[in-house]
C-alpha cells in the first residue's frame, strides 16, 4: 500500500472540454472496474474503458478511453403538474455482469432506465433478399441461396435502452442501489423507497414510506440508500437528520420499522443556526465487506460498524475549516452540497471530495489522511500529486491556501474508487480525472 | 444582539430561497427546502428571543427589556412592555396548544396572518374571511381577551417606540382579516387591534422547542389555506379550503386527491411570500392597497409585539425587513 500522495495522473479525459451542461453528476466503476460510466447534467452517459496492456504502448495500461456516449434522459415535461423534469442524471449503477454485453442503470429525479451496451465487431454479409447496399432484392430474380458469412467489421458499441421504470416516485429520485441477488433493485426518493425486479417495469414495491400523513409535520428527508453487498434482505437509508436506519426485508413487508438506528448524538457546544443542515447526511456507502459502512455529511465522513449503532467507529474531519464559514456558505448554497464518498477495494481507505477542487484520501490503516488536487495545472501526465494543506489561520506558509482563497465553485461532489487496483476517478465540475497509484 | 442581527440576516437569506426556489427547475426540491425552513424556524427563535426587540427596526432608545415572566397582555412595565417585546420564551412554548387559531391562519406565527391578507384580498376571498373566519377567530381568542384587551388599550395611549398599536384606533386596520373597518364596540374582541389577529395571544405565548418543528411548519401550511392536508388546528374553519383553492399553489402539488409532490407547507410558504412580496414591494397607490400593505405589515409587527404597526414607519422600513419581522 502506498501512500496516496504519490497518485499519478494517467488519463486525460477530454471531457475537459465539454460545455458547461456537461457538468458531471455521477462517476460510477463497473464490477471488475474495466468500465467507468459518468452521468452528466445534460442526460448524458459517457463510458470510459480501461485500455489493456499493449506491448506497443507500454504506458497506455491503465488509461480510459471513451468506449461509448449515449443520450440516457431527456427533459420532460409534467403538463399535469406544470413541472419540468430534469434530464440530469442522479446515479448510475452498474449491473454484475453475466455475459457480453454490459447493462447499467441510469436514473433522473423520476425515471430509471436499464440500459445494454453491447459491443459489435462483425457484420453478416451475404443476405439472399437484400443486397449489399440493403436494396430489397427481387424474389423472383434469386436463383440460387447462400448462407449469409460473418465479417469483421470496425467495433461499434451500442447503448438501447432495455426496461424503462417510470411513474413510481413522486419526489427526486436520489439513489438507486442493485442487489447482491442481481435480480432486484431499489430507487429512493426523498420520502419512500421501491424495491423493483429488473424485468418487470409496470410495477414495483413499496419498501419504506416516511411520508407523513400531514405533510406539515415532515421533518426529515431520505437522502440515500443501499443495499448490502452481500445479504439480500438488508438496506440502509440515510436521512436528513443525520440518522441512518438499516432494515431488514425478511421482518415486514413495509420497512417503516428499522432493525437498526445508527445515531450520533448531537455535540451541544457545536450547535448553530446551521446545525441540521450540517448532519444532513449526503451519501451512505457500505464497504465492500458489509461489515462497516460510511457516512457523509457536510463536514465530515464517518464509518459506522453495523454492530454499533450508537456511534460511530470512526470520524474523519473533510474541511472542519469551513465551520466558521457556515452562514457563508448558507447564503451562497454551498452548503447544500451533496458530497460522495467511497471505500477503496480493501475498505483500508476511504475518499471524498472538498472545495478548491480539493479531494481528501483518509488512511484508515495508518491514520493518515491527505488533501490533493484535481487541477490542469497540477496534473501533468505522468507527474506526482502534490499533497495540498488549508490554511486555517495564523501565519499562511507558502504552499498553503487560505480558506478565504478557496473556490467554493470548483467542487468535487462525484468520486469514484476502482474496485480493485488503486486507481481513482475523480469528478470536478465538468472534467473527468483519472488517477493512479504509481506504485502499481 | 449580535445574534439578533445575524438571525434577521439568516431569514432573510431564507426568505429569498423559498421564494427563489418556485422558479428553479426541476420543481421545488423538498430536502433543500426542508432544510431552510429548519434555519428559518432556528433564527426566528433566536430573533424573537432576543431581549433587544425595539431597538433593531425602528431604533427607538431604550425600549425596556422585558422582565421574563412578564406576560406581554398584562399591562405591565408601560406601553411598550405590553407590545413591544417579544414574547418571554416560557410563555411560548404553551402557545401552540392554546392558540389553534393562529396556527389555523398563520404560517410560523402572527405575521403569516397579516400576509394571508393581501392574499386574500388577491383571491377575492376577503369577505370570506370577514364571515365565517371572523367568527372562528373571536371564539379562539375569547379566552385571552382580557389581559390582551387591556394591554392594547395600554398601548394605544402611548406613542412611543414601535412597540404601540396607533392603530388600534384605526378598527379599519385588521391584520388577521378580520372584519375591517367599523368602529367596534370595545367590549368585543375585535375592538382590539390585535386580539382579534393571531398575532395578539403570541405574545402571551411562547413556542416550544419541539412543537417549532411541527408548528411553523404547521403554520405555513395553514397560512395559505390548510395545506394539503387541510388545516388541523381545531377551531379552523371549512373556509380554508375555498381559500387554499384560489391561490394558485406554485409547485402545483398542493391537490389532496392525487399524490402530487406535495412540498406542502414549504410550497404554502412561497406561495405566501409570493403574494406578501409583491404586496410589499409595491408602491401602494393608496386607498385599499395602502389598507393591505398595511394589514400584512400589522401582524407582522404585532407578531411579537415587537414592531409598530404604524404605517408610516412601517413604509420606511426595508420592506425585506418588513417581511423578515412577519415571518
Amino acid at each position: 500500500w502506498v501512500c496516496p500522495g504519490h497518485c499519478e495522473p494517467l488519463s486525460w479525459c477530454p471531457a475537459g472540454r465539454r460545455a458547461c451542461t456537461d457538468i458531471i453528476s455521477t462517476v460510477e466503476f463497473n464490477y471488475s472496474g474495466d468500465l467507468l460510466a459518468t452521468g452528466d447534467k445534460g442526460g448524458r452517459v459517457v463510458i470510459f474503458q480501461r485500455e489493456q496492456e499493449n506491448k506497443s504502448r507500454p504506458h497506455s495500461r491503465g488509461e480510459y478511453n471513451v468506449y461509448s456516449t449515449f443520450q440516457s434522459h431527456e427533459p420532460e415535461f409534467d403538463y399535469l403538474k406544470s413541472l419540468e423534469i430534469e434530464e440530469k442524471i442522479n446515479k448510475i449503477r452498474w449491473l454484475p455482469q453475466q455475459n457480453a454485453a454490459h447493462f447499467l442503470l441510469s436514473t433522473n429525479d423520476k425515471t430509471i432506465k436499464l440500459w445494454k451496451i453491447s459491443e459489435r465487431d462483425k457484420r453478416a454479409e451475404g443476405y439472399n433478399l437484400k443486397d449489399e447496399d440493403g436494396r430489397l432484392r427481387d424474389p423472383f430474380r434469386i436463383t440460387a441461396l447462400r448462407v449469409p458469412i460473418l465479417k469483421p467489421m470496425d467495433l461499434m458499441v451500442e447503448a438501447s435502452p432495455r426496461r424503462i421504470f417510470a411513474n413510481a416516485h413522486t419526489y427526486h429520485i436520489n439513489s438507486i442501489s442493485v442487489n447482491s441477488d442481481h435480480e432486484t433493485y431499489l430507487s429512493a426518493d426523498d420520502l419512500r423507497i421501491n424495491l423493483w425486479h429488473l424485468e418487470i417495469t409496470d410495477r414495483s414495491f413499496n419498501i419504506v414510506d416516511i411520508k407523513p400523513a400531514n405533510m406539515e409535520e415532515l421533518t426529515e428527508v431520505i437522502t440515500a440508500a443501499e443495499f448490502h453487498p452481500h445479504q439480500c434482505n438488508v438496506f440502509v437509508y440515510s436521512s436528513s437528520k443525520g440518522t441512518i436506519r438499516l432494515c431488514d426485508m425478511r421482518s415486514s413487508a413495509l420497512c417503516d420499522r428499522h432493525s437498526k438506528f445508527f445515531e450520533e448524538p448531537e455535540d451541544p457546544s457545536s450547535r448553530s443556526f446551521f446545525s441540521e443542515i450540517i448532519s444532513s447526511i449526503s451519501d451512505v456507502k457500505f464497504s465492500h465487506s458489509g461489515r462497516y459502512m460510511m457516512t457523509r455529511d457536510y463536514l465530515s465522513v464517518k464509518v459506522w460498524d453495523l454492530n454499533m449503532e450508537s456511534r460511530p467507529v470512526e470520524t474523519h474531519q473533510v474541511h472542519e475549516y469551513l465551520r466558521s464559514k457556515l452562514c457563508s456558505l448558507y447564503e451562497n448554497d454551498c452548503i447544500f452540497d451533496k458530497f460522495e464518498c467511497c471505500w477503496n477495494g480493501s475498505d483500508s481507505a476511504i475518499m471524498t471530495g472538498s472545495y478548491n477542487n480539493f479531494f481528501r484520501m483518509f488512511d484508515r490503516d495508518t491514520r493518515r489522511d491527505v488533501t490533493l488536487e484535481a487541477s490542469r495545472e497540477s496534473s501533468k501526465p505522468r507527474a506526482s500529486l502534490k499533497p495540498r494543506k488549508v490554511c486555517t489561520g495564523g501565519k499562511r506558509r507558502k504552499d498553503e491556501i487560505s480558506v478565504d482563497s478557496l473556490d467554493f465553485n470548483k467542487k468535487i461532489l462525484h468520486t469514484a474508487w476502482h474496485p480493485v487496483d488503486n486507481v481513482i476517478a475523480v469528478a470536478a465540475t465538468n472534467n473527468l480525472y483519472i488517477f493512479q497509484d504509481k506504485i502499481n | 444582539m449580535e445574534f439578533k442581527l445575524e438571525a434577521h440576516r439568516i431569514v432573510s437569506i431564507s426568505l429569498g430561497k423559498i421564494y427563489n426556489s418556485r422558479v428553479q427547475r426541476g420543481g421545488i426540491k423538498l430536502h433543500k427546502n426542508l432544510l431552510v425552513s429548519l434555519v428559518l424556524r432556528s433564527a426566528r427563535q433566536v430573533y424573537l428571543s432576543d431581549p433587544c426587540p425595539g431597538l433593531y427596526l425602528a431604533g427607538p432608545a431604550g425600549t425596556p427589556a422585558p422582565p421574563p415572566q412578564q406576560q406581554p397582555g398584562e399591562p405591565a412595565a408601560g406601553p411598550p412592555a405590553g407590545w413591544g417585546e417579544p414574547p418571554p420564551p416560557a410563555a411560548r412554548a404553551s402557545w401552540p396548544e392554546t392558540e389553534p387559531q393562529p396556527e389555523r391562519s398563520s404560517v410560523s406565527d402572527a405575521p403569516r396572518v397579516g400576509d394571508e391578507v393581501p392574499v386574500a384580498t388577491v383571491t377575492g376571498v376577503g369577505d370570506v374571511f370577514q364571515g365565517g373566519e371572523a367568527d372562528a377567530t373571536e371564539a379562539a381568542w375569547s379566552r385571552v381577551e382580557g389581559p390582551r384587551q387591556a394591554a392594547a388599550r395600554e398601548a394605544e395611549g402611548t406613542a412611543g417606540g414601535w412597540g404601540v398599536f396607533p392603530e388600534v384606533s384605526r378598527a379599519a386596520r385588521r391584520p388577521c382579516g378580520c372584519p375591517l373597518g367599523g368602529e367596534d364596540p370595545p367590549g368585543t374582541p375585535a375592538a382590539t387591534p390585535c386580539a382579534a389577529c393571531c398575532c395578539a395571544p403570541r405574545p402571551a405565548e411562547d413556542e416550544s422547542p419541539a412543537p417549532p418543528a411541527v408548528c411553523p411548519r404547521k403554520r405555513c401550511a395553514a397560512g395559505v389555506g390548510g395545506g394539503p392536508a387541510g388545516c388541523p388546528a381545531p377551531g379552523s374553519t371549512p373556509l380554508k379550503k375555498p381559500r387554499r383553492n384560489l391561490e394558485h399553489p406554485p409547485s402545483g402539488g398542493e391537490d389532496d386527491d392525487a399524490e402530487e409532490m406535495e412540498t406542502g407547507n414549504v410550497a404554502n410558504l412561497i406561495s405566501i411570500f409570493g403574494s406578501s412580496f409583491s404586496g410589499l414591494l409595491r408602491k401602494s397607490p393608496g386607498g385599499g392597497r395602502e389598507e393591505e400593505e398595511g394589514e400584512e405589515s400589522g401582524p407582522e409587527a404585532a407578531e411579537p409585539g415587537q414592531i409598530c404597526c404604524d404605517k408610516p414607519v412601517l413604509r420606511d422600513m426595508n420592506p425585506w425587513s418588513t417581511a423578515i419581522v412577519a415571518f
